[in-house]
């Protein structure tokens, strides 16, 4: 029954892969057309949850663009690998990236280690580099300012959920906070913004990932009769944690960040549990005609609503911006050129655009434009960091409902 | 392409490194140790903060190999005490608790943080390019001395030995020889050649952070010293190669087989991985390089 | 933070409910430590990939829990059984390393099978949410009620099926003794089949209640594994009631702890625990001596 594989087979094998993966490929051809844009989502791992879907949302937007005859002359060719949530298997597939596909940006890092451990990479390459990472360090390792940041800092997440309890009367906060940069950095800048005002905060709780039961922390927190409760948590945990809340039936006010508190958070817990909950996102205006057009194509892709995914609005509007500071750098821009104009066409002064369509034809007749995102109004402060608004949303009947915008 | 080579290159002798610390660990000594990654971890972290305190590298890495040595003496007297699959177990959980610590000490460690902006080899070459190709020579160079070493070990008489160990630790009592000590040093031997691997890792991706040291990568390294031959030198070599050639040819791989999402192709390494490791157990036990005994 | 006896006994609580829940996949283990002698690191990911087809037929024919749960066990019971027959039995005559080595390699090839057909979203059971009781502040929660009702008695029927049944005795003969079970003509073919599906039954259920607890997920049984390893090896190994007592042991340890070193450092003072039964008792608690080999 057994079948002898000898070792020569198996060397074979493993010569002829790797063989065949060294051979040119015409993909790989230069081709002065094209403008090449690596991705780097995780596709695996921790951000599994919206990797793939921030993923889509890349390939409907270049789509998109290419359809509409490309941008600055050029279309869009993607290329895409798995971060798998790690740095290290993100720097080899970054420098795939980078040496064999020769892309010239790198979109859609989302973990702050993934970011930071890519950074040096790109901005040796001297290419762009467009994250949804958290962590303040970023900004300060972004020294060529190669780097854009489409989500708000942890610090500045911390300062609107201190800004939104403070404006709603509370006096005696919590936190909660998933062991992560991210979850950790949410709850401290709370903390920071909440003290820095005189208040003090009555509980902080640091949580594993990857448990059944939250119930000792949450009883730990509980037992000193919070009236909020800010967390820096994720879907899963944010799960367990609300299920095991409600079972105690103490009354208590959750903050919590848009990429926990979203419809899947809705559907897992269900609308009895979650009623009243306050889900705080950065936001331009979701009525706008952006964020339509990206949850649109959102649902299309994924079928889910484009609410569920707050990183895969980032990304789409990573693309977005690229695609029109390549209009506005003109045909044949470097790297460089199109990097500069990133802030022209972002930032205020300009009329508001919310499309591609809409942005190349104000281009075309030499007007400054300013792009209002679907995840943000995308306003770039001299780090490459957006300095968002946040929207304050409650659920209501199951549904998110926009009831406050909060500016720091 | 030859850059993107070289960064796999290192990569893979990074785990080269790591796989034949555990082959004379486990191949030739029979200890089994499924707690490598602590070691590597131990000398990751200690190289790095050297190092962002102003150390030079080469020292650096040398106090990274030696302390992650000396935090195995421990773990080694514990191997004396523990049968087979007690110490795989305690050696999993002090891994663990190396990395919590590591994730809670952040004081020390900046924590889940980690630690980024970590020096380069070759700093003063840039990044990436010609570098790469020094540290991949650098890191050619310390393979062939540890593999060189290996091997003349295996001849000598400590080397048969500890190998007399693996197969009957009571007649190697009986000749009076006392295994205990012997099981230690190799411990510590193979600890340190981790953390040496840990302090090359630190300083190829300048960020840290405790959760690349999960048990996962101990699972890698056992895998490439299966695959590639239990118990021999040359088969850690293949084993770590023929690991690399898995983990990232499978990004090529996805150019033969069109319409496989990024989504669907992260599965499908995972799948021939686990086939890959079932597979090698039934019909090739003896791995790459072995011999059938 | 002053700790009231009120906060105790809530830990406690916690504890059992945490140990009971880690009991099932602790006993799939400890069966197949006892029979097969080799530790099952497919054990979690049986449990995953029962826990998803619970949600498929809840899904599908709506809310009952009972019938998800059948649904969960067959499936347990059936990717048992063909990884058995695919992968251990061939693997029965050699070490047990090679039986782990090949575990590793089937976890991961049913987790990435799962993913690639499944995805990678989390899911929930729709199961009704209860106010907890509140005894003066020590809080009861009744879905954990239900999920150690359930736990215990499964671990009664499993009792009764070791200690009262043909087939349990037969197991437990050849736990014992193959050789000599063998030569009072018990047929290991048989037996063996009844054991792995027996353990895929229990990884099932023990899925299944993580499942309803919490939430189902891709690395759901994965990320116990080494809890359970833990419970099986301080409880001993091969012993059901040992597996039992391991779990709760090491769940209420963990919790009462927290107080002192915080919730991080939980799973640290498990395996301090774990160690500290080693060095004082190798065989456990309930554990039988260790035969010389």
């Amino acid at each position: 029954m057994s079948t002898r594989i000898t070792r020569r087979d198996v060397l074979l094998a493993g010569a002829g892969l790797a063989a065949t993966s060294m051979l040119p490929r015409l993909a790989f051809a230069q081709d002065a057309g094209t403008f090449r844009v690596g991705t780097l989502c995780p596709i695996t791992g921790a951000g599994s949850p919206y990797g793939s879907g921030m993923q889509k949302s890349i390939e409907a937007v270049v789509a998109e663009v290419n359809a509409a005859g490309g941008a600055g002359g050029r279309k869009l060719e993607l290329f895409s690998e798995d971060g798998q949530t790690k740095p290290d298997a993100a720097v080899l597939a970054a420098k795939k990236l980078i040496e064999v596909n020769k892309v010239q940006a790198i979109f859609g890092t989302w973990s702050s280690g993934v970011t930071l451990a890519v950074m040096p990479l790109t901005d040796a390459a001297g290419i762009i580099e467009m994250n949804c990472s958290g962590a303040p360090v970023i900004s300060t390792q972004d020294t060529k300012d190669l780097v854009w940041r489409f989500q708000a800092t942890n610090d500045r997440f911390g300062q609107a959920f201190a800004v939104i309890a403070e404006k709603r009367g509370y006096k005696r906060p919590a936190t909660m906070a998933f062991n992560n940069a991210s979850g950790i950095g949410n709850a401290e800048g709370f903390t920071k913004a909440w003290t820095k005002k005189g208040g003090k905060v009555v509980a902080s709780v640091v949580y594993e990932p990857n448990r059944a039961s939250y119930r000792t922390e949450l009883q730990q927190v509980l037992s000193q009769k919070p009236d909020v409760i800010v967390t820096g948590s994720y879907l899963p945990d944010s799960t367990i944690i609300l299920r095991e809340w409600y079972q105690t039936g103490q009354p208590v006010q959750w903050i919590m960040p848009g990429w926990a508190a979203n419809p899947d958070l809705v559907k897992a817990v269900g609308n009895e549990v979650i009623e009243g909950l306050i889900s705080v996102d950065s936001v331009s205006n979701e009525n706008a005609a952006s964020f339509k057009a990206y949850s649109a194509a959102y649902q299309k892709a994924t079928g889910k609503p484009g609410s569920t995914n707050v990183y895969a609005a980032m990304t789409w509007d990573m693309v977005m911006c690229l695609a029109l500071a390549m209009e506005a750098a003109g045909p044949g821009a470097s790297v460089v050129q199109v990097n500069a104009k990133i802030r022209d066409i972002a930032n205020p002064d300009g009329t508001k655009v919310y499309t591609f369509a809409e942005g190349r034809k104000l281009l075309g007749e030499k007007k400054k434009i300013n792009y209002e995102g679907a995840s943000s109004r995308l306003d770039f402060d001299q780090y490459g960091d957006v300095t968002p608004d946040f929207g304050v949303f409650v659920v209501e009947k199951g549904q998110l409902v926009r009831r406050d915008v909060i500016s720091i | 392409m030859t850059a993107y080579l070289v960064a796999v290159g290192i990569v893979a002798l990074i785990y080269m490194l790591l796989t034949i610390g555990l082959n004379l660990q486990y191949g030739y000594t029979g200890l089994i140790n499924f707690g490598v990654v602590a070691f590597f971890a131990i000398g990751a972290y200690t190289s790095a903060l050297l190092a962002l305190h102003g150390w030079w590298l080469v020292p650096a890495f040398g106090v990274a190999t030696v302390v992650a040595a000396i935090v195995a003496y421990p773990i080694g007297l514990l191997s004396l005490r523990l049968s087979d699959e007690y110490l795989a177990v305690v050696t999993l959980g002090f891994s663990e608790v190396v990395r919590i610590a590591i994730q809670q000490e952040e004081w020390l460690t900046k924590g889940v943080q980690g630690l980024p902006g970590i020096p380069r080899m070759f700093a003063f070459m840039g990044v990436g390019g010609d570098a790469d190709v020094a540290i991949l020579a650098v890191l050619v160079a310390c393979n062939v001395a540890v593999i060189g070493l290996m091997l003349h070990l295996v001849r000598s008489p400590y080397g048969r030995l500890i190998q007399a160990i693996r197969d009957d630790e009571v007649a190697v009592e009986a000749m009076g020889k006392d295994p205990r000590r012997l099981k230690v040093q190799v411990f510590m031997l193979g600890a340190g050649l981790a953390g040496l691997a840990g302090a090359f890792y630190a300083h190829f991706i300048t960020y840290l952070s405790p959760d690349q040291f999960l048990p996962l990568v101990t699972f890698y390294v056992w895998i490439a010293m299966i695959i590639g031959g239990t118990g021999r030198t040359t088969g850690a070599v293949a084993g770590s190669l023929l690991l690399l050639v898995f983990l990232e040819g499978s990004r090529f791989a996805r150019d033969w087989v069109p319409g496989v999402s990024e989504v669907q192709m992260a599965s499908v390494r995972l799948a021939l991985v686990g086939l890959g490791l079932v597979l090698f157990t039934l019909y090739r036990p003896q791995g790459l390089m072995g011999s059938r005994r | 933070m002053t700790i009231t006896p009120v906060d105790v006994v809530n830990l406690l609580i916690n504890g059992s409910i945490d140990g009971l829940l880690i009991a099932l996949p602790t006993l799939a283990l400890t069966l197949v430590m006892g029979i097969a002698r080799f530790p099952n690191a497919a054990t979690g990911d049986y449990m995953t990939v029962s826990a998803y087809a619970g949600i498929g037929v809840q899904a599908l024919g709506g809310a009952s829990i009972l019938l998800a749960g059948l649904g969960a066990v067959a499936a347990g019971a059936a990717i048992s059984i063909v990884f058995y027959l695919w992968v251990f039995r061939a693997l029965r005559g050699r070490a047990p390393v090679a039986s782990l080595v090949a575990s590793i390699g089937v976890a991961f090839f049913a987790r990435s099978m799962l993913t690639l057909f499944v995805g990678h979203d989390q899911h929930t059971f729709s199961v009704p949410l209860v106010r907890a009781w509140n005894f003066g502040g020590i809080r009861v929660l009744p879905t954990d009620l239900y999920v150690a009702a359930v736990a215990l008695l499964v671990m009664l029927l499993l009792f009764a099926m070791l200690h009262m049944t043909p087939i349990g005795r037969q197991m437990r003969a050849l736990a014992d003794n193959p050789d000599l079970a063998r030569a009072c003509g018990i047929r290991s073919g048989r037996v063996l089949l009844a054991l792995w599906a027996t353990v895929g039954a229990l990884c099932a259920l023990g899925g299944m209640m993580f499942g309803i607890k919490a939430v189902v997920s891709p690395e759901l049984g994965w990320e116990l594994l080494i809890p359970a390893f833990a419970a099986m090896i301080v409880g001993g190994i091969g012993s059901p009631i040992g597996a039992v007592a391991g779990a709760v042991l090491l769940g209420i340890a963990s919790e009462l702890s927290v107080p002192f070193v915080g919730p991080s450092y939980k799973i640290a003072v498990a395996f301090a625990l774990l160690l500290l039964v080693l060095l004082l008792r190798p065989r456990g608690l309930f554990g039988k001596p260790i035969v010389a080999r």
